[in-house]
């Protein structure tokens, strides 16, 4: 609610913010004894987070690609990859992440350590580009009518190798 | 006002078998060592720290430090290998076997109260310094082990009982523990069902076709999704009815076992469908374990202290 995700009036999104930090200890101090006592044990039985798992309406997901350039010219593509099935689940969720995180810093930083792992995997690339896009679904009606996924360009980070630098081309 | 308060007590510590218990151990035994095996490969790639893994542990665990320095993490067990010169690597793969033979014991019911301890330590950790990587799942893995930990282990089916000859001293505090979980799930549903009711999409069929379009969940072809279009609202209708409507029928007698099958048939659908296999087995797992069939109490004589009857609820 405190969101504006839901089908109340805009009107409930402060009183919903302020009752959530209230509830969750998040107006008292970092270091307050009650706050971090009760963030503990929320942590330890796992109910530190809501239950509105797919709710109150289905997000979109994110995609992100890299984009590999070696001394040569030559350009390939790569995308995060993991072995499984399950960790992919975990991987959507981390790109989701990516994707709302209203901080840009940590967005930046977050992309950043991804493009770490994949130079780990390709050393001999100069330069990378890691393009940031969400995934725009097709409705029923649309697919009918062949509309297919699109994706809407969102951020792009470009890295080198010699300082490791980012430069952010926002949207 | 001592009725009201008898009564309250009477609901709140029911005379219960340990079937639920065994029906939890098992479930969440088998939970942990399914966890464990789908991320054999991807282990050391998740949870690594700086530079060698896919998203570095010591940024979660940094975020996590903000909120609380006492909420465990793989990074207290890497610095204590550290101690005796064990490399970050060994010290995951070592973490890994642990949870895997947590999980073995579980199952097995050796040693149940340390098998329950160790799997929701290291699963609290991995969760916590995969904090990026995490989902619902993990959530519900911390609730289930967090709950089998303290409740009375070990249970008749487990080879403790056989073994060990250990045994739990009161049945009303296992129905206490029962009680807990039925009501955390109550809880858990009634918020879920609630917040999709908020939600527009739900009631028109939207966020079905969203959720089983919407990558990596899309693993039914979108053309057979097409023909079944006048079916969305009423799947949404559906869920959000039976999640709302969870913690009113599931303890009427009459509608308890319709509910029941009803969440477990939503649950099978959803692993089924999106492929959340694990997501599926735990809520699975929490809702046999709670709700399942009750089982005659005469079968556990000699277990019973007193020979109380188990209050109908």
């Amino acid at each position: 609610m405190g969101r504006g995700l839901t089908i109340f009036p805009s009107s409930f999104d402060s009183v919903s913010q302020k009752a959530e930090k209230a509830t969750a200890g998040q107006h008292l101090a970092a270091l307050n004894p009650f706050r971090q006592t009760l963030a503990t044990y929320l942590h330890l039985a796992g109910i530190e987070t809501g239950y509105g798992y797919f709710a109150p309406n289905v997000a979109g997901s994110y995609n992100l690609v890299f984009e590999l350039h070696y001394p040569d010219g030559r350009v390939e593509y790569e995308l995060p990859r993991v072995n499984s099935a399950a960790a992919g689940l975990r991987i959507a969720g981390l790109l989701d992440d990516i994707g709302r995180t209203r901080s840009d810093a940590l967005r930046e930083h977050m992309v950043k350590m991804m493009a770490s792992s994949i130079w780990h995997e390709h050393p001999k690339v100069k330069t990378m580009r890691a393009i940031l896009g969400s995934v725009i679904l097709p409705g029923v009606t649309d697919f009918e009518r062949g509309k297919a996924e699109s994706y809407e360009f969102l951020y792009a980070y470009d890295f080198s190798l010699s300082d490791e630098s980012t430069e952010p081309a926002n949207r | 006002m001592d009725t009201w308060r008898g009564r309250l007590l009477q609901f709140l510590f029911p005379v219960e078998s340990d079937r639920w218990l065994t029906v939890l151990r098992l479930g969440l035994g088998l939970q942990v060592i399914l966890y464990s095996l789908s991320l054999l490969n991807d282990w050391n790639y998740l949870f690594a720290a700086t530079g060698k893994g896919l998203i570095t542990r010591d940024l979660a665990e940094a975020l996590l430090s903000l909120e609380s320095r006492f909420v465990p993490r793989l990074g207290w067990i890497a610095a204590l290998g550290t101690h005796v010169s064990l490399g970050e690597e060994t010290v995951l793969s070592a973490a890994w076997i642990c949870l895997l033979a947590a999980g073995c014991g579980l199952v097995a019911g050796l040693f149940c109260r340390c098998s329950a301890i160790l799997a929701w330590f290291l699963h609290l950790c991995a969760a916590k310094s995969g904090a990026f990587v995490s989902y619902g799942v993990d959530n519900f893995m911390t609730i289930g082990l967090f709950y089998l930990m303290l409740s009375p282990l070990s249970d008749r089916y487990s080879l403790d009982w056989r073994l060990r000859k250990s045994r739990p001293k009161d049945p009303q505090v296992l129905g206490f523990w029962r009680r807990v979980v039925q009501l955390h799930l109550c809880v858990i549903y009634f918020f879920s069902g609630l917040t999709k009711c908020l939600g527009s999409g739900w009631w028109d069929g939207t966020n079905i076709w969203r959720a089983l379009t919407r990558p990596p969940f899309n693993i039914i072809p979108t053309e057979i999704l097409v023909r079944w279009k006048y079916f969305l609202p009423i799947l949404g209708i559906s869920i959000c009815l039976i999640e709302t409507g969870y913690p009113v029928f599931i303890w009427l007698k009459k509608t308890r076992m319709i509910w029941l099958i009803s969440v477990l048939g939503m649950h099978i659908a959803i692993g089924l469908t999106m492929g959340m296999y694990l997501f599926a087995l735990i809520m699975i797992v929490l809702n046999v374990a709670a709700f399942g069939p009750d089982f005659s109490i005469t079968e556990t004589k000699g277990y019973v202290a007193g020979g109380r009857k188990p209050v109908p609820v």
